[in-house]
């Protein structure tokens, strides 16, 4: 459904997208994962063409760019409805920019997204939450086959988070394809399947499950420790040592084979009892981030 | 507070290095060329002519008139195509010299000639009536005294010959005829320039861009989809100023509602869509704001609005041609005031016409489908 090769995008000579491709078949959530500045939005921006790719090509449900505006919609990152205009008025301009004038379809949609309350307010004045839906039912009005979402839960609540993931999986459901950008790990989780961008290469690709794996060389530790900045430094310290992360009482510990688990025991103390734990997706996305940064 | 807000201004200004171009290269740009252009006397003035005596005397009156390169004559056919050279715009000033001048010159019998001056633009027509004095200067009447040897000593008039001037168009020298027409298309100018100037830019920084470019949208229909409105609202607000105008202030009536329309239509669509060109090539709301400021003061001051073209030199006169205000300026005191003709408004209506289609091409060609 969405087919790109070795896309490349230069930004004077620094190369932001390193020939990304990427495939994405009809029906899935497919996850762009990655850090900030990892080439996230260029890459989602040369897929709906909105920027231009220095190398590499596009299709999209089996077309050009330049021939498939009508088989997408778009969510940018940033709120890119009119404020000036009411919900109503900005789905009926999008809608119309297709083509689309039922008006039975743009009902639906601001039932679907519970916007029918505030169809005559000014979308300016919305919630972050509602602006969102406004931009999702806007980018839905001609009822596209791909759907682009750039972070779409990006400052957004937890509960419409949620709301919003529903959704995204209904949609998929009816057939739609979604590709998101995202870096939270737990909606990483969520997608079908993930590709990891840092610093503009793919550097995993498949399903959640098959890029835990992908640490390849790594263990991870867990123990039950609070935190204390001595011990940071001391396990940072250690060689091998990749990863050490703090979730309020647990400490996460991810490092390379070599480092034996009693080598650890002994960094950490006898107070604490240390237990080797499967990766979960935010330690494959740090260890997968610095493994670049040190390469 | 105020220091820390006052660097923070200056910090955000240094990093729009496109700003400082504007704010230091345009008043640079627009000094020197003011300085070069701006002249209240006026050269080259076109002036038709009949001389249907053609003899030595009449040729003196010509030379004199043409010795300080302030007039540029030309001969035509009749009295009335001198007229008509004046309504249509190709000559500002005319001259008619009878058949039977040098006759009644040395016969001492005080001939008359005849001098035409177009009173739209007073200013002009003023530095014209002065200036006319050269044809009746010492220099020319020297040898127009004849004195028969033989004859008792007769009073001869002071002058050999009398110039009698006539003002055409706006005979009363009203200013508000010369400037009104004018000032409405300034008014119209800024509205325009200043509404699309910020059409897209605004767009492109509140981001509604990115998401109006992933829909199919073609280039042409963006560009027109953003002007017609534009047009419209600006082709009201000209009948409105213009009935002010009106009512309040006489401005004369067209000579044609249908070429005042014409006039209206193609210059509005050349302002707006000059005002998308502006609004494409922009990267800040402000950045427009200078562009359009900058294409505003020379339309003003370079296109006969205030300062006569002919007062213009030479080596900068092309810059007036290259201003479609100029053309607008000429075209409405032709319909309002001269009463002048189609046929000898073809030109200027082209030239804006073409100026129309330029920019709406050009704003199509740079518009880009992509951020």
């Amino acid at each position: 459904m969405i087919d790109a090769d070795h896309l490349s995008k230069f930004f004077g000579s620094h190369k932001a997208v390193d020939e990304v491709s990427l495939h994405v078949d009809s029906g899935q959530i497919f996850g762009l994962l990655g850090p900030n500045a990892a080439g996230k939005t260029t890459t989602i921006r040369m897929l709906c063409g909105i920027i231009e790719c220095d190398e590499g090509q596009v299709r999209i449900n089996g077309k050009p760019l330049n021939r498939s505006q009508a088989d997408f919609g778009y969510v940018a990152q940033y709120f890119g409805q009119y404020e000036e205009l009411t919900v109503l008025e900005n789905l009926d301009f999008y809608a119309r920019m297709y083509g689309v004038t039922d008006k039975a379809r743009l009902t639906d949609l601001l039932e679907r997204y519970e916007l029918m309350p505030y169809r005559d307010r000014f979308a300016g004045n919305l919630s972050g939450g509602y602006k969102r839906r406004l931009a999702l039912a806007c980018a839905l009005a001609h009822d596209p086959v791909v759907l682009f979402l750039d972070e779409p839960t990006a400052g957004i609540d937890p509960v419409t988070r949620k709301l919003l993931w529903d959704d995204f999986y209904r949609l998929s459901t009816e057939g739609k394809t979604l590709f998101v950008t995202t870096h939270y790990m737990e909606e990483a989780q969520r997608c079908h399947r993930l590709a990891f961008l840092s610093a503009g290469r793919v550097v995993a690709e498949g399903t959640p499950d098959s890029i835990r794996r992908a640490m390849g060389d790594a263990r991870v530790y867990a123990a039950a420790v609070a935190y204390e900045p001595e011990l940071h430094e001391r396990l940072l310290a250690m060689p091998g040592m990749m990863l050490v992360n703090q979730f309020g009482d647990e400490l996460r510990m991810v490092v390379e084979t070599s480092v034996s688990q009693q080598a650890l025991q002994d960094v950490l103390g006898g107070q604490s009892s240390l237990t080797e734990v499967e990766p979960n997706l935010e330690d494959v996305f740090i260890a997968l981030t610095q493994q670049r940064q040190a390469a | 507070m105020i220091r820390a807000i006052f660097r923070k201004e200056l910090l955000q200004l240094r990093r729009d290095p496109r700003l400082i171009v504007l704010i230091v290269v345009m008043p640079l740009v627009l000094l020197l060329l003011f300085g070069v252009a701006l002249k209240l006397e006026p050269q080259n003035v076109k002036m038709a002519y009949v001389d249907a005596d053609q003899s030595f005397f009449s040729n003196m009156i010509k030379t004199g008139l043409w010795t300080d390169g302030y007039f540029e004559l030309y001969e035509v056919d009749s009295r009335e195509a001198v007229i008509e050279e004046i309504r249509a715009g190709r000559a500002k000033a005319g001259l008619y010299i009878d058949a039977s001048f040098s006759a009644e010159l040395t016969e001492n019998r005080q001939p008359h000639i005849q001098l035409y001056v177009d009173g739209t633009m007073p200013s002009l027509t003023t530095a014209m009536k002065y200036q006319s004095g050269a044809a009746t200067d010492d220099d020319v009447t020297a040898d127009m005294y004849f004195l028969d040897a033989d004859a008792d000593n007769v009073v001869i008039a002071p002058e050999p010959f009398i110039m009698d001037t006539e003002i055409l168009f706006n005979p009363d020298e009203k200013e508000t005829w010369f400037f009104l027409p004018g000032v409405i298309g300034v008014l119209i100018m800024q509205i325009s320039l200043i509404l699309t100037g910020i059409s897209v830019v605004r767009e492109r920084e509140k981001r509604t861009l990115e998401q109006l470019l992933v829909t199919p949208v073609s280039k042409s229909a963006f560009v027109i989809g953003k002007l017609l409105p534009y047009v419209i609202i600006a082709l009201l607000d000209f009948y409105f100023i213009l009935g002010v105008g009106w009512a309040v202030f006489d401005i004369p009536q067209p000579s044609s509602h249908a070429l005042l329309f014409m006039l209206a239509l193609i210059f509005v669509a050349a302002m707006i869509a000059l005002g998308l060109l502006i609004s494409l090539v922009s990267s800040t709301q402000q950045q427009a704001m200078f562009l359009a400021i900058f294409i505003i003061v020379p339309s003003i001051l370079l296109s006969g609005f205030i300062f006569p073209i002919e007062a213009i030199p030479g080596m900068v006169r092309p810059i007036s041609y290259a201003i479609p205000f100029t053309y607008f300026v000429e075209i409405i005191r032709g319909l309002l005031v001269k009463n002048t003709l189609f046929a000898d408004l073809l030109v200027p209506f082209t030239a804006l016409a073409g100026f129309a289609g330029l920019f709406v091409l050009v704003s199509i060609l740079k518009f880009r489908r992509t951020l």
